[in-house]
């Protein structure tokens, strides 16, 4: 991906990040804010529900008064049969528009119930156990009916006449048409639960229409409002059909959790608000990035044009031209970059060349040390012999013949050990380039090693070869092969000078083969072995360092590899892969 | 159905005359249509009797009868011309008909007595209506049906409810034909009708109670609120509902104990007893025909019958509640 594509890309996701948080943000505040509207409508409908229920019991407490000082509850007070009046309750509950109505004796039985006319005698004995009903509010009841159980709120009150007393005990039930009298406002409803039944009851949850479709949704929240005797929430539903309900416990005289008051606030304006947003914010999203890909494309344009030939320089940098340079268009970052780009191109060129004159200083420092060294521990012999030649003729002259003799066939061996050492120098410098053909490994070892079998008896070297037969011949030079095999088994002899045993083993590799040349010998170090294939470079008293150095050569040329694996005091191991 | 004409009123004693005071004495006088209304509605005029010197004259089933003086009459001629009769009305229509003089005589349940003004005439005649609970094929288990006869409550309904009309019975006849009535028990016990509803299971403690008659509403009302308390769980439905349990009165329509507990046995379903000879006898035929708890007797009512202040003369019913009409008059006033 280009820095280009990356800056477009960075804008597009800067102005979509930008716009999703504003989105967030807006929607939280929104929603915030529906929240506490919600809430507020909340409690002007609690308040508003407080409110009617206050209202309907101080109605029915002045009715239940007004009833209770009527001169019929008097008259009942003191009959001393009371059974004229079973069907009283009726009349006087339906002319006072009461939905239930008892009037009961002192003694707690039933004189009179219009809701249960059969009820008449059975006692209600939680009306004798307060002292005191005169001052009580309306309070919430639970009543039995025929055939049903229906919420309701209650009053009390005493007719006395003398030492006779009659409780009047009436109110009305929490219906639907309670629910009808609540005005909600729009996207609002109210439900009340009257906890009638031993468990939920779907029927027992109503609206000002009646038992609600979605009340088994409901059920978990008046539960636990039951449960808890506390305020709890509940959201049912997703989407625009999504509904709040806020449900609040109505309690008895006994505190118990006589119904439950649900308030229900539609979400689908919030839902609808949320969604507008989102929609406006796709849009600014959309545009916004359309917009930053516009202008993006213009300033990346310039932004990059600059950083573009930068890399291209950089590339021909790497590619090996050091010269190159960028044009300075500008004085800003990026100008500044150029110029410290061309200063330091400018630099690596200067240094390249400092340090390729250093080098070949260097190596011809090393070279003219290699070579007066090799040359001169030929010449120290070549100069005692001559220097023993004239000794001779002048101070024995008749021993200088035996001298001469010695001395010229000293001399012919160190001239023919200078020659070597310069052809050795030769045939570095003149590496020729490899002739390749199918070799088999195995055949090339087993005759090398036949060449080598007296010097290594001589030097007390145990040979082995280790030949794969599954081995495939290899595309390779066969006589640069040999030298890099003689060369690793001589250097193995000399790492052996206490004799030893030399492994010399091949590896079917897949197509390739493995050459590995093993010896029991002193080892090397860590870093002897870094800088063993470093030309001129040996860890023995003799040699010109050169030998590893061809054998690194001859691998390279082969497009092999060669590494060298050695433990100081046990051996080493030299490896060989050909592809 | 039964028929109030139907019975040897010979053998009767003078009917029992319960009037209010006040029941101004003029002469008697012919003329004139008696407005009679009452609850039940014969299907046929050969079940519903004619009353003593008068002859059915006209016959719309459901609706009237009317019944026109005989010149012939073996007694001599009634004082009223005609007898209009008005079937089927409730006794609360009948009620307010008599206080809207819309009719001179109705029939009086109990929460009508309880509205009667002062000064109203009232005959009621000695107890000649069974009320029971009639069992249905389906209870068949005794247990359920002694259950329910344990736990109704019968002095509060009929203190209450039937404001102390006639008597608590646990037997078919009333104990002033008989003399033996008070040797069935009639008491509640609540505790044991409990131990027999624990030992029948929970399903068999469902069943539905009709009341044959709607005045009766409130005692089936009551029968169920105390059933409730034995942990049976009766409903009150229709009477065509074809319920488990009957509410039913039925008219006695005999004086005599063998013929009086043939009569209710048919009526109620019951095997007719063999002929008794004796107290003995009968008693045991009752015996028979209520082990079991097929029927539970509840109450014997006395039939009890208004007048409008038009109406002179009297009494309107015999002991066994039969009609007389031949010793009325009515008084047209301006």
């Amino acid at each position: 991906m280009t820095f280009r594509t990356r800056l477009l890309l960075l804008f597009a996701v800067a102005v979509a990040a930008a716009v999703g948080v504003v989105e967030a943000i807006v929607s939280s505040r929104a929603r915030t804010a529906f929240e506490n509207m919600e809430a507020r409508r909340v409690n002007a409908i609690v308040a508003q529900f407080d409110k009617e229920f206050q209202r309907r019991g101080e109605e029915i407490v002045r009715t239940v008064e007004g009833i209770a000082e009527s001169p019929v509850a008097r008259e009942i007070a003191i009959t001393p049969d009371p059974s004229a009046y079973l069907t009283e309750a009726g009349t006087l509950a339906s002319t006072n528009r009461l939905d239930l109505l008892e009037l009961v004796a002192g003694d707690g039985a039933i004189v009179s119930s219009a809701q249960w006319q059969a009820r008449f005698g059975y006692k209600e004995d939680w009306l004798p156990a307060e002292p005191d009903w005169q001052s009580r509010p309306a309070f919430l009841k639970r009543e039995e009916l025929p055939d049903s159980v229906a919420l309701a709120l209650m009053a009390v009150r005493t007719a006395t006449a003398g030492d006779m007393k009659l409780y009047v005990a009436g109110g009305r039930i929490l219906d639907r048409e309670f629910i009808a009298s609540l005005v909600a406002p729009e996207g609002m409803r109210v439900l009340l639960y009257r906890n009638l039944a031993p468990a939920f009851s779907p029927a027992d949850l109503i609206d000002s229409q009646g038992p609600i479709a979605s009340a088994v949704l409901l059920r978990p929240l008046v539960e636990q409002v039951e449960k808890q005797a506390n305020e709890a929430v509940l959201t049912i539903g997703r989407g625009l059909s999504a509904e709040t309900f806020h449900a609040l416990p109505l309690k008895g005289s006994a505190n118990d959790v006589l119904g439950v008051l649900l308030v229900g606030n539609s979400r689908r304006d919030l839902v609808e608000l949320e969604r507008a947003m989102l929609w406006t914010a796709v849009i600014v999203a959309v545009t916004g990035i359309l917009m930053a890909i516009a202008l993006g494309w213009w300033a990346t344009a310039r932004v990059t044009r600059p950083v573009r030939r930068l890399a291209e320089s950089a590339g021909k940098v790497a590619a090996g031209n050091w010269g190159a340079t960028v044009e300075v268009s500008s004085k800003d970052e990026i100008g500044q970059l150029a110029g410290a780009f061309n200063r330091m191109t400018h630099q690596l060129v200067e240094q390249r060349e400092r340090l390729v004159q250093t080098e070949r200083v260097a190596a011809w420092r090393e070279l003219a040390r290699r070579l007066a060294h090799e040359l001169k521990n030929p010449l120290f012999p070549l100069q005692i012999t001559v220097e023993n030649m004239q000794r001779a003729r002048e101070n024995s002259p008749e021993q200088f013949d035996e001298v001469f003799r010695e001395g010229t066939s000293t001399l012919l061996a160190e001239l023919a050990n200078l020659k070597q050492i310069i052809g050795r120098f030769s045939d570095f410098a003149k590496m020729p380039a490899p002739e390749m053909q199918a070799v088999n490994l195995n055949v090339l070892v087993a005759e090398t090693m036949r060449l080598f079998e007296a010097q290594l008896a001589k030097a007390g070297i145990g040979a082995s070869a280790q030949l794969d037969p599954a081995l495939r011949p290899v595309h390779a030079d066969g006589e640069q092969m040999t030298r890099v095999l003689r060369n690793l088994i001589l250097n193995a002899v000399d790492a052996m000078p206490e004799g030893g045993a030399l492994t010399v083993r091949t590896v079917a590799m897949g197509s390739g083969a493995r050459l590995e040349v093993s010896d029991t010998g002193q080892g090397l170090t860590p870093e002897e072995c870094e800088r063993l294939f470093t030309p001129y470079y040996t860890t023995k008293t003799h040699g010109t360092g050169l030998g590893l150095a061809i054998v690194q050569s001859v691998v390279s040329d082969h497009k092999g590899r060669i590494s060298v694996e050695s433990e100081k005091g046990k051996g080493t191991t030299f490896r060989i892969d050909l592809g | 159905m039964w028929s109030p004409w139907s019975v040897e009123t010979k053998r009767l004693a003078t009917a029992l005359l319960l009037t209010a005071a006040g029941f101004a004495a003029t002469r008697p006088h012919y003329g004139g249509t008696l407005r009679v209304e009452i609850r039940e509605s014969p299907p046929s005029p050969e079940v519903f009797g004619v009353p003593q010197g008068f002859v059915l004259t006209t016959w719309e089933a459901g609706k009237r009868a009317i019944f026109t003086a005989d010149d012939n009459a073996p007694g001599g001629r009634p004082f009223l011309d005609n007898v209009e009769v008005q079937l089927g009305r409730s006794l609360r229509d009948q009620s307010v008909d008599l206080e809207l003089g819309r009719a001179d005589v109705v029939e009086l349940g109990a929460t009508e007595l309880r509205r009667q003004a002062p000064g109203r005439h009232v005959w009621s005649s000695s107890p000649v209506r069974l009320m029971a609970l009639v069992f249905g094929p389906r209870i068949v288990d005794a247990r359920v049906r002694e259950a329910l006869a344990l736990a109704v409550d019968r002095n509060a309904i009929h203190s209450v409810l039937l404001q102390k009309q006639g008597e608590i019975s646990g037997a078919l006849l009333p104990q002033w034909i008989t003399g033996y009535a008070f040797l069935f028990s009639a008491a509640a016990d609540l505790a044991k009708a409990q131990a027999l509803v624990a030992a029948i299971s929970p399903a068999d403690r469902t069943l539905s109670l009709a009341a044959d008659d709607p005045a009766n509403r409130a005692i089936a009302d009551r029968i169920q609120l105390n059933a409730r308390d034995a942990h049976l769980n009766i409903s009150v439905v229709p009477p065509t509902a074809n319920p488990d349990v009957r509410l039913v009165e039925t008219r006695i329509a005999f004086a005599d104990a063998a013929h009086a507990l043939a009569g209710v046995a048919i009526a109620l379903g019951l095997n007719e007893p063999p002929p008794a000879r004796n107290p003995g006898e009968e008693y045991l035929a009752e015996r028979v025909l209520l082990d079991g708890f097929h029927v539970i007797p509840l109450f014997h009512l006395p039939e009890v019958y208004g007048a409008g202040a038009r109406v002179q003369g009297g009494p309107v019913i015999t002991q066994l509640g039969e009609w007389r009409f031949d010793s009325l008059w009515v008084e047209e006033r301006p």
